[in-house]
């Protein structure tokens, strides 16, 4: 047994032993009236036959996302991770290069092409200078370009990462990697592995929520939200701003609160006799998990209502309730956090600007991606900061890659339009909230912005780095399987302190 | 008996106490065994530095002669027979924390230490793990003392005398029976994942047949295949779709269809193995074998522009090589690729010698999937006769071979991601590559086979194209030159090249005046040279071969299927540095691990020699595998626990000499007869036990390793649903072909650069068993999914089962449920009385009689819903809104009752 499993077995004990069975069945039995388990507890009672016996069930028995503190004390209770499916282009965003800018139109150095492969470009690209304005701001003089106009209002929040590297460039496998840990199917997301280590805040909500906008749901499929080997009670609940917000939330059309409620009564009523005769505790999670269905059965609705919000709120971040939208993701992962949902994954696709046309052009569709997303992250960032919610809400954001600081030639030839190919040994990243500095920039890449040349980080850093402002040691936060201990970062990973506060 | 017999009695066993007394005193110990002691402190402690991966200080404790050979030091840290003089034992003793073992650490307990010692003292002697060897014979256990600890009901056959063997010794005794309708209800849903009919059911609780009567019933219906099929599926990773970001739909469920067939057949499973593996290498497959061969095309294909196909091929063939090795040897050799086993005594060459075999399959992860297989219908097929006719009669049998490939896959043939040096032209991300005017590329090491033919798959826009074929480059010697014309589509075609009869590379120039720069004037999709139709002669020669050429276009449905590469296009298998296929080292041979078992030498080195290697019966991993994981389906625990790892660092065995038996007699005895093992197993008294117990029992045993009581386990995401459908008559008992699309919520699909969309079956396909449900990888059936299906994107060998509310969700909410419900309470609706009504939904769901408390609760919910509907009878409409429907408001309270049963525990749960 690893070290991480002895303290939750070690942390169950304990909590076990310290609980009376009041206070188990307080914790539990808020649901519909404190209907059923209360009502099984008194006339059966699993403990009552041994009492002094230690773990019978653990908590986790009747409720596998019930919560548990991590092995060090944390600096974020929750995630919010932006993820840009496609990649955004760092070289119009953050990763400032004047260089770049003299050198465009010139065709890329040899040296730098030996030995590369790139998804599109073909023989010898030229360079394209970045194709947007940049300015120094805040307290910090980070450099923030003119695309993300209301972004400079919370430069100095925000940890950049600038030299970040992976070593997939195709978008399938470069967002496996980035969510988890590896380019291959089959291994669990981050959200997953910070469900399955510290549980969930409120019962009545899954504790990792998807969002996604774009259109589209990101290239890797469900996967990047997936549990892997993990329990897939610890995977990702997509939650949806259009139709039900949670497949099968609502109630069959007929169906009234109080026949439901009568009916997981009912249902409860005999599955506490079914108890007595097999006496199975995945009998009791069940009963468990009926009440938990009722109740989120209201309380989903209600938090992936943004509606009722204040219109100031609504207009803060620009949302446009109905429809399926960035801005209405962030607004939501507010709110998810708020209510104590531990992980917000949101995806936004259409960020893979080769310019092969209007769309995917740096200096057209682009342009307006980023303006789909710069007022909703800074009402983010700002919101969390006025409730209070900053300092223990970690807030993630990148692509799976970057872009070329060459343009791309598609099939040899020159294009109408201006777009960059994927890029995975240079881009940018940034953190904010829970845990990591503002104001600060770590690491640089060399004057056109192709390399790393100081402070590098690999995607298994990030992670490792993530998973410290939870409190968790990357390199002991493990799950047996397949006869081997398995962890997020697998042989990777440092902690960046850089960022950290 | 008298006194006098008493005393000596009594003084026999005095004398016995106190010889076994001294005995005990003065004997020394028994001496440590490798295995049992030795190997687990190693692996816990020690290998994780010291092992495959690390090898600290040069020291290794994976194989014998690394552990007993020189380190780094220059001396071994192991002297067997003498401990004290040995490094390794110095170390765990070391007070000093830079020296002391394991580093960093706890110190060893006092106990590991003194195994440690003695096993060195003792020699050092090495061992063979146990599941690296099988034994020739186990015997059953034969002495019990029926009457104290189980009644003669529980021994029915072997396996109850390795269990109850165990259970006394666990001082625990086995359940009574389970009552006949829970015993025919679990045994139903083990053999044919549904509940048993109304005449089965009544039949066998009368008493009409018998229990084993019963069991051979439910083995020979077909729905007996479509089960079993669901658990093989799920580790052939079988799915609708291709994976990957553009997960289009490829046409897989021919390979399903074969699979269910096979369990129906009882096809043994070594047969089963070999077809699955390598049916193409068999002398003259049959369509069927060819199918079967699509296990291994279950592999995913990377469509998305700007992929390597080069690094996906590979990428499939280490899936193969991966997934072999977790289906049949339960051994997770993935880890493998990059450096030796960590705890497994595999070496990373021998990872690569495994490659091999896999490493000459034809295909190549282009979007066509080639190879695939033709179906042709009857017409196409009389001309695919007529054709083979001919070669056959003036040909020989390498013409023969050539023809029936090239008919039956379209394979071997230049795929156009071959092609390079390309000057005005380019390969277009996948599939073609295009050249314009002045446009050239090359093919590399081409065998045309002198052939008087190439043929072309090509489509061109423009007419006047002239195209040469030189070799090597632009003043290499002509060997054909042609003029392409506009294309109605893309054809395949053939022209006439110069013979040749060795490899050269095939320089492609294309010219046209009258086309603009940049623009396309062929688009080539592959190439190919097929052996010259034999019988020139003959008087039909030329038709015969415009047949032929016609076949080429013949529209049919398709199935990927595994092919071998002809000796000319062989590939080498390399090993990658790290596991980096790009940093290609060392060349190795076909070679299986040396710790398994031998290899016979008259086994063909391909894929066809490895899988009869397989399943050898000298193979200590395929048989015990197999018995593990059927067990575990049937009881939801394995005889080692760790299904997906038999090995060095898998759980013990919970009763290792019934695995052993077990595993002999499948394959001895039974003849690797599936259906056999599943009988018996499910004769067995042990499992014919109820699975009751008081939360006691259950603390004492909570996994039920020790089967003191009957399986109890929550249905699949699978028999869930079909359960539902079963009971309130909706599901159908239509079998096989493409994929069906039962409702499902809208804007679930959302995939990345396909307008493929879920179209929603119509009539019967609404209401198929799950199994034929379409899989898309990157978005599967969202109920199923919810209830622990996987996506199928690699093998899945266990299903993790949860308990979550968006089950609840599911079975309350999900229209499909709902409109089971209705349908239950339509059959309800018949009753005489309201008990009668609820009695009769209960009964038709659990297949048990209601009892008077749940009677009550039932009723208390359907005077509360009745009440409700009476006020408001928009609602009973609303909810009974399907087609033709009376709708009253105690048909909608029925309904509520009904979808209340369908969400009991009991329903939910084999017990």
């Amino acid at each position: 047994m690893d070290n991480f499993e002895k303290l939750i077995q070690e942390k169950i004990a304990l909590e076990v032993e310290a609980k009376t069975r009041r206070h188990f069945i307080k914790q539990c039995a808020t649901g519909i009236g404190g209907l059923a388990l209360s009502s099984i507890f008194m006339g059966c009672d699993p403990f009552s036959s041994t009492p002094k016996q230690k773990i019978q069930f653990s908590p986790r028995d009747l409720n596998p996302l019930s919560t548990m503190a991590p092995p060090f004390s944390p600096k974020a209770k929750s995630v919010i991770y932006l993820h840009m499916a496609g990649s955004p282009s760092q070289l119009e965003m953050f990763d400032y290069k004047p260089i770049l800018e003299k050198l465009d139109g010139q065709p890329c150095p040899d040296s730098l092409l030996r030995g590369k492969k790139f998804a599109f470009i073909k023989g010898k690209p030229k360079l394209l200078g970045p194709q947007a304005k940049f300015e120094q701001v805040g307290e910090s003089g980070n450099w923030v370009s003119d695309n993300m106009p209301h972004f400079k209002k919370v430069v100095d929040d925000v940890a950049f990462l600038k030299a970040v590297n992976t070593d997939q460039f195709n978008h399938g496998p470069a967002q496996l990697l980035m969510h988890t840990g590896s380019p291959r199917i089959g291994r669990p997301s981050i959200g997953s592995w910070a469900t399955y280590g510290l549980g969930s805040e409120n019962q009545n909500l899954p504790g990792f929520v998807v969002l996604t906008s774009g259109g589209k749901a990101p290239s890797a499929g469900k996967s990047v939200w997936g549990s892997g080997f993990l329990p897939s009670v610890y995977q990702g609940v997509q939650c949806r701003s259009k139709g039900d917000p949670v497949l099968y939330i609502d109630d069959p059309k007929g169906i009234s609160r109080n026949i439901k409620k009568s009916t997981i009564d009912a249902i409860n009523k005999i599955n506490k006799e079914e108890y007595t005769k097999y006496a199975d505790p995945e009998i009791l999670a069940r009963i468990n998990q009926y009440e938990m269905a009722y109740r989120m059965q209201i309380a989903v609705p209600n938090v992936m209502n943004i509606e009722n919000e204040p219109e100031n709120i609504k207009e803060m971040y620009g949302v446009e309730p109905g429809k399926e939208s960035f801005a209405n993701n962030c607004l939501l992962a507010r709110k998810l956090v708020e209510d104590g949902v531990r992980f917000v994954q949101l995806f936004d696709w259409g960020w893979d600007s080769h310019g092969t046309g209007h769309q995917t052009a740096l200096d057209l569709g682009f342009r307006n991606k980023c303006k789909d997303v710069d007022r909703p992250i800074t009402a983010l960032i700002l919101d969390l900061k006025q409730r209070g919610l900053l300092d223990e809400t970690l807030i993630v954001w990148g692509g799976e890659f970057g872009r070329t600081p060459m343009q791309e030639n598609r099939g040899n030839q020159k294009m109408s339009f201006k777009g960059r190919d994927h890029h995975g040994d240079a881009f940018t990243m940034w953190m904010a909230g829970g845990g990591v500095k503002g104001g600060v920039s770590h690491g640089e890449t060399d004057e056109i912005g192709f390399n790393g040349v100081e402070g590098r980080v690999s995607v298994h850093d990030v992670h490792a780095t993530i998973l410290h402002t939870l409190g968790f040691n990357h390199e002991e936060f493990t799950f047996d399987f397949q006869g081997r201990p398995f962890r997020l970062t697998d042989v990777h990973g440092h902690v960046i302190h850089e960022i950290l506060a | 008996m008298n006194k006098k017999k008493i005393t000596g009695v009594l003084f026999a066993i005095v004398i016995l106490i106190g010889v076994i007394f001294v005995w005990k005193f003065f004997s020394a110990p028994d001496p440590v065994d490798f295995s049992a002691d030795i190997k687990p402190i190693l692996n816990e402690s020690c290998i994780s530095c010291h092992g495959g991966v690390a090898k600290n200080g040069g020291f290794s404790l994976l194989f014998e002669e690394e552990a007993l050979g020189n380190t780094k030091s220059g001396s071994p840290a192991i002297l067997p027979g003498n401990a004290l003089g040995s490094e390794m034992i110095k170390r765990v003793h070391s007070n000093n924390p830079e020296m002391r073992m394991p580093y960093k650490k706890a110190k060893l307990s006092d106990h590991d230490i003194d195994l440690l010692t003695r096993w060195i003292n003792e020699g050092a002697k090495w061992g063979d793990h146990w599941a690296y060897s099988l034994p020739e014979k186990v015997a059953i256990p034969e002495e019990f003392e029926i009457s104290k600890t189980a009644s003669e009901e529980f021994l029915q056959n072997g396996i109850d005398r390795f269990i109850l063997e165990k259970l006394e010794t666990e001082e625990l005794h086995p359940n009574v029976p389970a009552d006949k309708n829970i015993i025919s209800r679990r045994v139903a849903f083990d053999i044919t994942g549904l509940p048993l009919s109304d005449k089965e059911f009544n039949d066998f609780n009368a008493g009409t047949i018998s229990y084993e009567k019963l069991v051979d019933n439910l083995l020979s219906k077909p729905s007996f295949g479509e089960k079993w099929a669901t658990w093989w599926l799920d580790m052939a990773r079988y799915a609708d779709s291709k994976g990957y970001e553009k997960d289009q739909s490829r046409t897989m469920w021919q390979y399903r269809d074969w699979v269910i067939k096979a369990f129906n057949k009882d096809m043994p499973y070594d047969q089963f193995t070999i077809e699955q593996l390598a049916g193409d290498l068999l002398p003259n497959p049959t369509m069927d074998q060819m199918i079967a061969t699509a296990f291994h095309r279950n592999t995913m294909n990377n469509d998305e522009g700007g992929t390597e196909d080069e690094e996906f091929r590979v990428a499939s063939v280490m899936d193969r090589v991966s997934t072999t090795f977790e289906v049949w040897q339960s051994t997770t050799i993935g880890c493998v690729q990059c450096h030796s086993h960590p705890y497994d005594p595999f070496l990373q060459k021998e990872y690569y010698n495994i490659m091999a075999f896999y490493n000459n399959a034809r295909d190549e992860d282009t979007p066509s999937e080639s190879p695939v297989l033709k179906f042709y219908n009857e017409e196409q097929q009389v001309d695919v006769d007529k054709v083979m006719d001919w070669v056959a009669t003036f040909g020989n049998e390498k013409t023969t071979k050539a023809y029936a490939d090239f008919l039956r896959l379209q394979e071997p043939v230049y795929h156009a991601h071959s092609a390079i040096n390309f000057q005005n032209g380019v390969y277009d991300n996948h599939a073609a590559f295009n050249l314009w005017d002045d446009g050239s590329c090359v093919l590399e090491n081409v065998y045309t086979k002198n052939s008087s033919y190439i043929y072309f798959k090509y489509n061109a826009r423009h007419n006047g194209t002239k195209v040469t074929i030189r070799e090597n480059d632009a003043n290499g010697e002509v060997f054909a030159s042609f003029t392409l014309n506009r294309t109605k589509g893309t054809v395949t075609e053939r022209f006439p090249i110069k013979n040749i009869d060795r490899k050269v590379n095939l320089y492609l120039e294309t010219n046209n005046d009258n086309v603009k720069n940049q623009i396309s004037v062929m688009n080539v999709y592959w190439l190919a040279f097929i052996d010259d139709l034999p019988g020139e002669d003959e008087k039909d020669h030329t038709a015969i071969n415009a047949t032929f050429d016609k076949l080429l276009m013949a529209p049919t449905p398709t199935l990927p299927v595994m092919s071998e590469n002809p000796a000319y296009m062989k590939r080498t298998t390399q090993i990658f540095t790290r596991g980096n296929w790009l940093m290609k080292a060392d060349t190795v041979e076909a070679v299986t691990p040396k710790v398994l078992n031998a290899w016979n030498e008259d086994w063909p080195k391909n894929r066809l020699g490895f899988s009869k290697w397989l399943v050898d019966k000298k193979n200590p991993l395929t048989a015990r595998t197999l018995v593990n994981r059927i067990w575990h389906q049937i009881y939801g625990v394995g005889l080692v626990s760790t299904i997906e790892d038999i090995g060095s660092q898998s759980a013990a065995p919970s009763h290792p000499e019934m695995l052993d038996w077990l595993s002999l007699r499948f394959m001895n005895e039974l003849n690797w007869s599936i259906k056999s093992l599943v009988k018996e197993i499910v004769l067995s008294g042990t499992y014919r036990q109820n699975s009751e117990t008081t939360p006691k029992g259950y603390q004492v045993d909570p996994d039920n390793v020790f089967y003191a009581r009957g399986p109890r386990q929550r249905l699949s995401a699978e028999q869930i649903r079909d359960q539902a459908l079963a009971i309130s008559g909706l599901l159908s008992a239509k079998m096989y072909g493409p994929s069906v699309m039962p409702p499902q919520p809208d804007g679930v699909w959302q995939t990345v650069y396909s307008g493929q969309k879920w179209v929603e079956s119509k009539g019967e396909d609404k209401y198929r068993r799950a199994v034929y449900t379409y899989l898309k990888r990157t978005s599967p059936y969202p109920s199923f999914m919810t209830f622990d299906s996987g996506s199928r994107e690699v093998c899945t060998i266990r299903r993790t089962v949860t308990n979550t509310p968006l089950q609840a969700l599911i079975t309350l909410n999900d229209p499909v449920y709902v409109e089971a419900a209705y349908h239950l309470a339509k059959t309800m609706k018949t009753g005489s009385d309201l008990d009668e009504s609820i009695g009769k939904g209960y009964e038709k769901a659990t297949q048990s009689i209601i009892k008077g408390e749940t009677l009550t609760v039932l009723k208390e919910l359907y005077q509360t819903s009745l009440a409700e509907f009476e006020n408001n009878m928009e609602a009973a409409r609303d909810l009974l809104h399907f087609e033709d429907v009376d709708s009253s408001a105690e048909l909608a309270a029925l309904t509520v009752v009904a979808s209340a049963i369908m969400n009991l525990d009991e329903f939910l749960t084999k017990a």
